[in-house]
């Protein structure tokens, strides 16, 4: 959607410009097209799947208000993993870091002084802390031990998960028995009515806070991340590590810097989601339903760059919020995983292309001057 | 070759040794000419076909993976399905008993040194039961002891089983010392050919380092700034410096060294002599075991990143790519990669100072490229150098560490690139060349070292250098 817009503005196209749009092109509706055949042959309408998505993302009423709210993690998650990967870093674990930190945030959100406003904020700040310090353990790991962090936040990940069910067993922890009912739920109590993020109503359409705050953030990092001393490191980091080294930039201290900020985006990400009413403002094991693994497809889908990573959420959580209405349309969930990973997958490769063909010719570059 | 002797193929960088051997062993297809082992004329194709000739070699370079066993790495490459294991293990037993080549069969490569890993390289290799065995260099990861050793195998394979033996070598008196014949190569060709016996160390390096050395253009006459100079506070002084690790045993052994501000220090010697590591550690890319490292007689505080560039020593490295520019990054980018202060207020970058300083320095260093903002990828290799060299000398440093300075780039290039080492040094920086190429040396340099196995072995004014005790500190003789 951006590169679009700024064709229109710059008439002006190279051929390799040219070339990759009608990739793009080409890959979506490719991609389009086998979900389609997908949808008709699992006995469902192609023309009402479309339908169902378009109704299910905005169109029906308060729909976009919802698209938006399940929006707000997503960027949040994709702009933190955007960090982590200027350094060089490949932090898959962010579903895990999200968990665990809402569990923090849920702890503080129900447990400690449920009167006082100010709890939220504390809690939102627990939320990220308990992320990053989550993440900082493959961090820690990898500059310590040389363990892969890729390994590492993807293990740590089932980890979390076990974590955030034993604090749903215990009272003294999360863990909310209800009078008179004999099956334990292995839910949270709800969180403080004084202590929730403030909800935004326009034209029947509510959102909670987190939105606004999650479009700041993706701001704030993009000029950071080109602007600023330490993007320009973090970048120099990723790209050349021994250059980086050379010039004074510690792979230490800026590399575990960039995985402490992306698990504390993810920790911040459950913690809004929490606190701005996700599942009733309670608090389960399954609490993270993916949004982890999601905010990481955005970020690479949006190619690591923080501005592109809106819209890409905004798509993401379009469908999210559409599943609803595609079971109502008859057709099966999974198909909708399918379809969004084919969707990802058509939305990889011309990016891929360009970058095998452009280090060809830098080969080649290369190897016609020595 | 005649059969049941010990060649030594004795010659610089460059002169074409290496290639040579990658012929016979069919890495390399000649151009023209003709191979004979027997009588039988041979075209060597593929490394698999000189291996059916008999022929093998230990490189230089060690091919071993690390996370395998010894007897893994032993048959590793081998054809057919079953992997036996026990025979594998026997055999290394066997070949280790034969020519006292010891090693343990179970134990993991990424532990052993490289004597020990080496020994797996010569059982490899013996295993196929080769007519013809070549050694790159053999030496040259290998301690005092474990050089004698490998020897003594070398010379049982020889006269107990009247293999032949090809020793490429740059150290005069290993070849000296261990064979029986000697080639030496300049350029590509065949200078000379002798028998080891009765000959001196003064002929060998004579023919090595060769002819009058051309020089280009005038020699430096800058007698003046040294004399000068030397009296007052080294820009640059190493004492001591020791490098060492367990995997490449010691890189740096006790070097010293001083370069004084406004001259330039060439670095002569044989490349492997732990040159690499030197300039590493100036870049602050390793850290040092034991000595000290002091500019303009402050001592640097090791170990930190960047902390060599904050004391004002540049570097162009060896591969600039490495270690000297982001190719991913702009042209302006990489023009402030170590000097972003200069750029910045309070931590945040301005653009416009970073787009002023990239025109300045692309005119004042005619850096030709498409725009300040085009990647780095796209320049030319030598427009690339004068990025890194436009850089570093912006940054106003107090030495210059130039590595290799012009591998790779053209004449007119290179040129350029001793003008502006000269004009550094008339600046008042201290300049210290890195190059294995003796000719930039002795064009270039006040001051001539040898560094030979990690240390500087001998030293000599450029105005009255004597070519042949040169070579011969090349080569390690004393």
């Amino acid at each position: 959607m951006t590169t679009s817009k700024g064709v229109l503005t710059r008439l002006k196209l190279t051929r390799d410009q040219v070339e990759l749009l009608g990739l793009y092109v080409l890959c979506v509706v490719l991609a389009l097209a086998i979900s389609a055949l997908l949808i008709e042959f699992n006995g469902s309408s192609w023309t009402r799947a479309v339908e169902a998505i378009f109704d299910g993302a905005f169109q029906s009423k308060g729909r976009w208000g919802e698209t938006l709210r399940r929006m707000a993690p997503l960027l949040i998650v994709a702009v933190g993993s955007i960090v982590a990967t200027r350094a060089g870093i490949v932090n898959i674990g962010q579903e895990g870091q999200l968990l665990v930190g809402t569990t923090g945030a849920a702890f503080v959100l129900t447990k400690i002084q449920p009167g006082n406003p100010a709890m939220l904020i504390v809690g939102l700040i627990v939320g990220a802390i308990v992320g990053a310090v989550w993440a900082g353990i493959a961090g820690w790991l990898y500059y310590w031990r040389k363990i892969p962090i890729v390994l590492s936040t993807l293990l740590l990940v089932y980890l979390s998960s076990q974590i955030a069910s034993y604090t749903l067993t215990r009272r003294q922890l999360l863990l909310n028995v209800v009078p008179g009912e004999p099956n334990r739920l292995l839910l949270s109590d709800v969180t403080a009515p004084k202590s929730r993020l403030g909800i935004i109503e326009i034209f029947g359409n509510k959102f909670p806070l987190s939105v606004p705050i999650a479009l700041l953030i993706a701001v704030v990092a993009a000029w950071v991340l080109t602007r600023t001393v330490w993007g320009f490191r973090l970048k120099m980091l990723g790209m050349n590590p021994r250059t980086a080294r050379r010039a004074g930039v510690s792979e230490t201290r800026y590399g575990m810097a960039a995985i402490l900020v992306s698990g504390a985006a993810a920790g911040l990400a459950g913690s809004m989601m929490l606190a701005g009413g996700e599942s009733q403002y309670k608090f389960s094991s399954g609490f993270a339903s993916n949004a982890g693994w999601d905010g990481l497809l955005v970020a690479l889908v949006a190619r690591n760059n923080p501005i592109a990573a809106i819209p890409v959420a905004l798509v993401f959580a379009g469908l999210r919020s559409a599943s609803t209405f595609l079971s109502v349309a008859g057709i099966e969930g999974v198909l909708v995983d399918v379809v969004r990973a084919l969707l990802v997958v058509a939305l990889f490769i011309p990016p891929a292309i360009s970058e095998l063909r452009r280090k060809r010719r830098a080969l080649a570059n290369l190897t016609e001057r020595t | 070759m005649d059969a049941g002797r010990i060649h030594g193929v004795l010659g610089q960088n460059g002169a074409g040794k290496s290639t040579l051997m990658k012929i016979l062993i069919g890495l390399v297809t000649p151009d023209s000419g003709e191979i004979r082992i027997g009588d039988q004329l041979v075209t060597i194709t593929s490394p698999q076909q000189a291996a059916d000739l008999g022929i093998g070699m230990v490189h230089q370079h060690f091919s071993l993976v690390d996370a395998l066993t010894v007897w893994e790495n032993v048959i590793l490459g081998e054809g057919g399905m079953r992997l036996d294991r026990k025979r594998a293990r026997q055999l290394v037993g066997e070949i280790g008993d034969q020519y006292g080549l010891a090693i343990n069969p179970d134990a993991t490569v990424g532990n052993l040194s490289a004597g020990q890993r080496q020994r797996i390289e010569i059982i490899k290799c013996l295993r196929r039961n080769p007519k013809i065995l070549i050694f790159d260099e053999p030496t040259s990861v290998l301690t005092p002891d474990e050089s004698e050793m490998l020897f003594r195998v070398l010379r049982q394979v020889v006269q107990l089983e009247g293999r032949t033996v090809a020793l490429v070598s740059h150290k005069l008196e290993e070849v000296l010392h261990a064979t029986d014949d000697v080639v030496i190569m300049r350029d590509g060709k065949l200078v000379a050919s002798m028998q080891t016996s009765g000959t001196k160390p003064e002929e060998l390096a004579r023919a090595m380092v060769g002819r009058e050395v051309k020089l280009r253009g005038a020699t430096p006459s800058s007698a003046p700034a040294v004399s000068a100079a030397k009296t007052g506070t080294p820009g640059l002084k190493i004492e001591g410096l020791s490098v060492s690790s367990r995997k490449e045993g010691v890189e740096l052994n006790g070097l010293s060294l001083d370069v004084y501000p406004g001259e330039i220090v060439g670095v002569a010697g044989v490349e492997g002599n732990g040159q690499r590591v030197l300039a590493d550690v100036l870049s602050s890319l390793r850290s040092f075991n034991a000595g000290t490292i002091e500019v303009n007689g402050v001592p640097v505080k090791e170990g930190g990143a960047g902390a060599m560039a904050h004391v004002g020593i540049a570097v162009i490295p060896e591969d600039r790519h490495d270690s000297g520019c982001v190719l991913n990054m702009s042209v302006a980018e990489n023009l402030v990669l170590a000097g972003l202060e200069k750029v910045s207020q309070r931590g945040v970058v301005d653009a416009d100072t970073v787009r002023e300083n990239a025109e300045k320095l692309i005119a004042e260093f005619g850096i030709s490229c498409q725009s300040p903002d085009a990647p780095m990828w796209t320049l030319s290799g030598g427009n690339q150098q004068r990025v890194v060299l436009a850089r570093e000398l912006s940054a106003d440093p107090k030495v210059l560490v130039a590595a290799q300075p012009t591998r790779g780039l053209d004449v007119g290039a290179i040129e350029y690139m001793g003008d502006r080492l000269r004009l550094a040094a008339d600046q008042g920086v201290a300049v210290l060349l890195i190059s294995s190429e003796l000719e930039e040396i002795l064009h270039l340099a006040d001051r001539i070292v040898v560094m030979y196995r990690g240390a500087i072995i001998g030293e000599m004014p450029n105005k009255d250098v004597d070519l042949e005790r040169l070579g011969m500190l090349m080569g390690g003789a004393q």
